[in-house]
C-alpha cells in the first residue's frame, strides 16, 4: 500500500477492492458449479454479516448442512437452472435484450456484439469458446477492470484508475444495469430462497448499487433504495 | 430493507476477496497486460506489438460485408468481421479474411506501366504519374471530339458511381458494368414484374424456403448476411428447406428435401406447382385480386396447361412431389422462394425467375414478415455540380436499335461482340476493375478484340494486378486495393432495415499505388474544358455529398460516426413490412404485373424448353458453371489461402453417366463445344473427371474461379523465392509453399467455351444453357 495517497485516493482504492472482489464472487457463482471450499468459505462469520447488510441471508438447513453433499446437489440445481435447454435461464444478456430481431430472444444477438466490441475496447481479451455476454463473464470483466483500477490507483496513477473507473461505470450503465435485475428476478422466482436465488439477491443489489452511484456520480452515503423484495 | 452504506461495501468486499482466495485462478477472462487496458487497445498476444484496427467495408464479393482491419507497425495482420454490421453481424467468409493476400499480392502493381513493344506481349516501361496521367489525359481530351467513343467498363459496383461520373464528365454515355453476365435477368424480371431492383427473402422469419436453381449457403449475393439469415430461419422457425437443382450443393446438404431436375426446366416445375395451388384453392385471392394485374380465374387458366404429370415428363421430378411441395408451400405461412443466377442465367431467364416468384405472389407472401421481400437500400446522392446524361444515341453500345427491348444495362458480353462485327466503337477503353478476358463467354474472341489495335486503338486498364486483360492495355495505372481505399456503400439489407457502410483505408496505399478517385481527379483537371468541375472536391467532400440524403446518418454524426463505427443504421427502424398497401409498387399499374403484354407470346409466365437442349446427342452434357464460397469469379484468385483450398476445377461428373461414356474417376477428359454460325471453329477445355452421385446424370458441372493464364504468381499457382521479390514487405514466406500447380495443377476456365448468348428480354448471359460434347481426352 502506498503511503502517498490521500485520503480520497485511499478511500478510492478501498472501493475499488470492494469491487474488484464482490463482482469476482458474484461472477464466481453464476459462471458455474460451486465447490466444498468455496461454500464452505461462504459460511464464514463475517460473510454471513456482511451478506445480512446485502438481506442476503442462508436457511439454517445451508448453514448446517455438509458442504461436499451440498456442492453435488448445487452442481445439479446449477446445470437445471442455467445449463439444460428447454425451461432454463440462458443467462445472456441477448437473451433478456432482444435486439436486431426483437420478436425473438437470441444468442449471439445485438447484445453479444456489443460486450464484444466493449472488452475489445477495454482491451480484456477472451479465451475461445466463450460467448462473451454471460453473466459470469460480464460480472468478471468488471472485477477485472476494478482490480486494474485498484492497482493503478496503488501506483499512484489517478487518471488511468480513472479511466479505468470510467469503463466500469460506462459497462455499468450500458450493459449490467439493463438485464442483470431482470435475470435475477427470473432466478429468485425459479429457486426461491435457496442458494441461487439468494445469490440473485446478492448480484442484484450489487449492480443496483454500483449503478446507482455510477449515475449519481458516487455520492458518499447512497441513500438509494436498492432492492424491492 | 435498511440503507446501504459505504462500510457495509467494502466489508462484504473485504469478505468476497477472502472467499475469493480460497480458489485458485478461475474465469474464461484472461487478464490483459496493464499496458493494454490504458486507451483500450488491443495487443499481438505473441509479439506484444500494439495492434490498432479500424472497421471498413469488404470487396472481395459484391456482398460488401462489415469487417476490420487489425495492423501492427502499419502493416495489415488480420481481417475479421465487424460484430456491428447489420448484414455479415460479425461473421466474415474466407475470402473476406484472405483480403490480405491481395493487398500484399507479390505481384501487385506499384508504378504506372506503359506499354513497349506490341501489345500484349507484356513489354512495359515504368513511367512516373505525372507522365501517367499527361498521355491519359491527351488520349482523353482527343477523345472528347467524339465523346461516344469513349467507353467505360468495370464490375465493381461499389466503384460504378465514380465511374459513371467519370464517363458522364467526358461526354460519354458509355459505362458498361458487369450485370450482363451475373444477375441481370433476374433484375429486370424483378423490375418488371414488382418494380423493385432484385429481392430479399425473409428467411429469418420464414417457415417454407423453396429454392430454385440458388445456393444461397454457398455463394449469393448477400452471401453471409443470407446464409446467417437461412440458418436462423431453419433453428428458430423450424423452417422446411426444399431445394430444386441440377447437382448436389452446400444448400441441398442442409436441406429436408431435395432434388434433381432435368436441366432448364425449373420453370415448369415452378408452374405446375403454382397450378396445383391455384386448381386446389389454396391462392389468396385476395391479394391476387388486389394487387396483381390478373385475375384468379385468368391464371388458373393460363396455368392449367402445366400439369404435374407434364412437369414430371420434362423435368424427372415426379408429379407426387410436386402437388405435396406446392400444398405445404401455400399451407405453411411465410414461405419464400429463393432464386439466384444459376436459375436466371438462362436464355429463359426472365421468364425462369417469373415463374417462380408467381408462387410468392399467388400465395400473397408478398413483402409479408417471412416472404419475398421488397429490397431496402438507401440511395446516394451524387455530388453537385453533376455531369448531364449525354444523348444515348451517339454511341451504338447504348443505342436502344442495339439493346434487348428493356435492357438498361449494356451487356458487357454483347458489347465485345458488337466492337468484333465493327458495329461499335471503342477509340479509347478504360477497363477499371474488371477483367472481361477472363469473366466473360467466349473469352478468346474478348482477347482478339483487345488485342486488335483497329478495334481498340488505345486501352487504359486501372487495376492493382495485372491479368489477361490489363496485360492488353497501352497503359497501366495501379490502383490501390479495397482495403486502402474511401468509399460510401449501400446495399439491399438482408435485415429489411436499410444500412450504410463504409469503406476506408485499414492501411495507407503502398507505395505510389493510387486510389481510382485520386486518378479521376488528376486527370479530369488535365484533360480541362469544363471535365474538372466535375471532380473539384477532396475525398472527404465528396464522401459527405454522397450520403447527404440521409438525415439520420448526418445526425448521429455522418462520415466521422462511419468512420469510427464502419456502418449506421437507424436503431429505432424495423422492417416497414408492406408498405406498399400504402405507396403502391413501382411498376406503371401500381399493382404486381403478372402479366406483362411487353413480353410478346410469353406475356403471361411461361415455360419454354431451352432450344439447346432439343437434340442433344450421346456422349452430349449440359455444362454448369458454379460459383463458390472460396473464389469470387475473376477477383480473388492471388489469395493463397484461397487458392490452396480451391486451387483445381475438376468436372462434377455423374457416376453412371461416366460408365457409359467409359469415363473413370481422374480420368482426363475434353469437353467440347461445337461451333456456332459465325464461329470459325469448335471451343475445347481439357479437365479431369470426378465421378460423384451428387449431380444429374445430364449434366457436367466445375466451379468458377480458377485456371488463370495470366494474374501473377499465386494464381498461376507457382511458387516463388523470396530473393525475386523486390519489396521486402511483399516477402510472405508462404509464398514458396505454394504446391498445388504441382500436385494436380490450377484448373481451367471453363467459361472460354460458352458461346455468347443472351435473354433477348434483359440480354443476360446464357451461362446454364451451354451443350458439350464430353470424351476422354486421347
Amino acid at each position: 500500500m502506498s503511503a502517498a495517497l490521500d485520503a480520497a485516493g485511499q478511500q478510492g482504492l478501498e472501493m475499488a477492492r470492494a469491487r474488484a472482489a464482490l463482482y469476482g464472487l458474484v461472477s464466481r457463482i453464476f459462471s458455474g458449479k460451486p465447490t466444498a471450499e468455496l461454500l464452505g468459505a461462504l459460511k464464514g462469520r463475517e460473510m454471513l454479516e456482511s451478506l445480512a447488510a446485502f438481506e442476503v441471508v442462508f436457511d439454517e438447513g445451508f448453514l448446517g448442512g455438509d458442504v461436499a453433499a451440498q456442492a453435488d446437489e448445487l452442481a445439479g440445481e446449477y446445470a437445471e437452472l442455467f445449463l439444460a435447454t428447454g425451461s432454463n435461464i440462458a443467462p445472456f444478456e441477448s437473451v433478456f435484450l432482444p435486439g436486431w430481431s426483437e420478436d425473438k430472444p437470441q444468442l449471439w444477438g445485438e447484445a453479444t456484439a456489443a460486450v464484444a466490441k466493449f472488452y475489445e475496447e477495454a482491451g480484456l481479451e477472451l479465451r475461445s469458446g466463450q460467448i462473451p455476454d454471460h453473466v459470469g463473464l460480464e460480472l468478471e470483466a468488471m472485477a477485472t477492470l476494478a482490480e486494474c483500477e485498484a492497482a493503478r490507483r496503488e501506483a499512484g496513477d489517478a487518471e488511468g484508475a480513472g479511466r479505468l473507473e470510467g469503463l466500469q461505470n460506462r459497462f455499468c450503465r450500458e450493459h449490467l444495469i439493463r438485464w442483470v435485475p431482470e435475470f435475477c428476478k427470473a432466478v429468485r422466482e425459479r429457486a426461491g430462497n435457496g442458494f441461487y436465488g439468494s445469490m440473485a439477491v446478492l448480484a442484484a443489489n450489487l449492480v443496483q448499487l454500483h449503478c446507482g452511484e455510477a449515475e449519481d456520480g458516487g455520492s458518499e452515503e447512497t441513500t438509494r433504495r436498492i432492492t424491492d423484495k | 430493507m435498511r440503507k446501504l452504506t459505504r462500510r457495509d461495501f467494502l466489508k462484504l468486499g473485504v469478505a468476497s476477496a477472502a472467499v475469493l482466495t480460497i480458489e485458485t485462478q478461475f474465469g474464461p477472462l484472461a487478464r490483459a497486460a496493464e499496458s493494454l487496458i490504458e486507451g483500450g487497445r488491443s495487443v499481438n498476444r505473441t509479439s506484444g506489438l500494439p495492434r490498432s484496427f479500424l472497421p471498413s467495408t469488404c470487396l472481395q464479393c459484391p456482398a460488401g460485408c462489415g469487417n476490420i482491419g487489425y495492423v501492427e507497425e502499419s502493416r495489415l495482420v488480420k481481417i475479421g468481421g465487424n460484430t456491428a454490421h447489420l448484414s455479415n453481424q460479425g461473421s466474415l467468409c474466407a475470402r473476406g479474411q484472405a483480403g490480405i493476400n491481395a493487398l500484399y499480392d507479390p505481384d501487385r502493381l506499384l508504378t504506372p506501366l506503359k506499354r513497349n513493344g506490341l501489345r500484349g506481349k507484356n513489354n512495359w516501361m515504368p513511367i512516373t504519374w505525372e507522365e501517367a496521367y499527361d498521355e491519359v489525359a491527351k488520349a482523353l481530351a482527343s477523345a472528347r471530339a467524339n465523346p461516344g467513343d469513349f467507353v467505360y467498363m468495370t464490375d465493381d459496383a461499389s466503384q460504378d458511381a465514380l465511374g459513371r461520373r467519370f464517363t458522364l464528365a467526358l461526354g460519354s454515355p458509355n459505362v458498361i458494368g458487369a450485370a450482363g453476365i451475373y444477375d441481370n435477368n433476374k433484375l429486370i424480371a424483378d423490375r418488371l414484374t414488382w418494380g423493385g431492383n432484385g429481392d430479399m427473402p425473409d428467411l429469418a422469419h420464414s417457415k417454407y424456403m423453396l429454392v430454385f436453381g440458388a445456393n444461397p449457403l454457398e455463394n449469393n449475393p448477400q452471401f453471409v448476411g443470407l446464409a446467417r439469415r437461412l440458418i436462423d430461419g431453419q433453428q428458430r422457425n423450424q423452417a422446411k428447406l426444399v431445394v430444386f437443382d441440377v447437382r448436389l450443393t452446400n444448400t441441398s446438404t442442409r436441406a429436408n428435401e431435395a432434388y434433381y431436375l432435368n436441366p432448364g426446366t425449373y420453370a415448369l416445375v415452378a408452374l405446375a406447382m403454382a397450378n396445383v395451388i391455384m386448381q386446389e384453392g389454396l391462392y389468396n385471392r385476395a391479394f391476387i385480386e388486389q394487387w396483381t394485374n390478373v385475375t384468379p380465374e385468368r391464371l388458373a387458366q393460363h396455368l392449367a396447361q402445366y400439369t404435374p404429370e407434364r412437369a414430371e415428363a420434362e423435368s424427372g421430378v415426379s408429379a407426387l412431389v410436386i402437388r405435396r411441395i406446392a400444398t405445404e408451400f401455400a399451407s405453411t405461412p411465410p414461405a419464400v422462394t429463393i432464386t439466384d443466377a444459376m436459375l436466371s442465367n438462362s436464355i429463359n431467364g426472365v421468364q425462369n425467375e417469373r415463374a417462380v416468384m408467381l408462387l410468392d405472389i399467388i400465395t400473397g407472401n408478398i413483402d409479408v414478415k417471412g416472404g419475398l421481400c421488397l429490397p431496402r437500400q438507401y440511395n446516394l446522392a451524387e455530388p453537385n455540380p453533376a455531369p448531364p446524361a449525354p444523348n444515348p444515341g451517339i454511341s451504338a453500345l447504348t443505342n436502344p436499335a442495339e439493346l434487348p427491348a428493356l435492357a438498361t444495362h449494356q451487356p458487357i458480353q454483347k458489347v465485345f461482340q458488337l466492337l468484333k462485327e465493327r458495329r461499335a466503337r471503342a477509340n479509347v477503353l478504360m477497363t477499371h476493375s474488371v477483367n472481361p478476358v477472363y469473366s466473360n463467354p467466349d473469352s478468346g474472341m474478348v482477347q482478339d478484340v483487345l488485342l486488335d489495335e483497329t478495334l481498340v486503338p488505345y486501352h487504359i486498364a486501372v487495376t492493382p494486378f495485372m491479368n489477361e486483360t490489363s496485360i492488353l492495355a497501352d497503359i497501366v495505372l495501379p490502383e490501390t486495393t479495397y482495403l486502402e481505399d474511401w468509399n460510401v456503400e449501400v446495399r439491399s439489407s438482408p435485415e429489411l432495415v436499410p444500412y450504410v457502410s463504409l469503406r476506408q483505408p485499414v492501411v495507407p496505399p503502398l507505395e505510389s499505388a493510387v486510389s481510382f478517385f485520386e486518378m479521376a481527379k488528376q486527370i479530369a483537371s488535365r484533360v480541362m474544358g469544363g471535365m474538372e468541375q466535375y471532380f473539384a472536391f477532396s475525398i472527404n467532400e465528396y464522401l459527405k455529398a454522397r450520403m447527404a440524403n440521409i438525415p439520420g446518418l448526418n445526425r448521429a454524426g455522418g462520415l466521422e460516426y462511419l468512420m469510427q463505427h464502419g456502418v449506421w443504421y437507424d436503431p429505432k427502424t424495423r422492417p416497414d413490412y408492406g408498405s406498399f398497401v400504402n405507396t403502391g409498387f413501382a411498376t406503371p399499374s401500381g399493382k404486381i404485373e403478372v402479366f406483362l403484354p411487353q413480353l410478346g407470346r410469353a406475356e403471361m409466365p411461361t415455360y419454354e424448353p431451352v432450344p439447346m437442349f432439343k437434340d442433344i446427342k450421346e456422349g452430349e452434357l449440359v455444362l454448369t458453371i458454379y460459383e463458390t464460397a472460396l473464389q469470387t469469379d475473376a477477383k480473388t484468385a492471388n489469395c493463397m489461402w484461397l487458392d490452396e483450398i480451391l486451387h483445381d476445377n475438376a468436372a462434377m461428373i455423374n457416376t453412371e453417366t461416366a460408365g457409359k461414356l467409359g469415363i473413370k474417376d481422374g480420368d482426363v477428359i475434353k469437353l467440347t463445344r461445337q461451333a456456332k454460325s459465325g464461329e470459325a471453329k469448335e471451343r475445347s477445355v481439357t479437365t479431369t473427371a470426378f465421378l460423384t452421385e451428387g449431380i444429374h446424370p445430364q449434366v457436367i458441372a466445375m466451379a468458377n474461379g480458377t485456371g488463370h493464364t495470366e494474374y501473377g504468381h499465386v494464381a498461376e499457382g507457382e511458387k516463388m523465392e523470396l530473393s525475386e521479390i523486390d519489396e521486402p514487405f511483399l516477402r510472405d514466406p508462404n509464398l514458396t509453399l505454394i504446391w498445388w500447380r504441382e500436385k494436380g495443377g490450377i484448373g481451367v476456365n471453363a467459361k472460354q467455351i460458352v458461346p455468347v448468348a443472351s435473354d433477348p428480354t434483359a440480354g443476360g448471359q446464357a451461362w446454364a444453357d451451354v451443350v458439350v460434347q464430353v470424351a476422354k481426352s486421347s
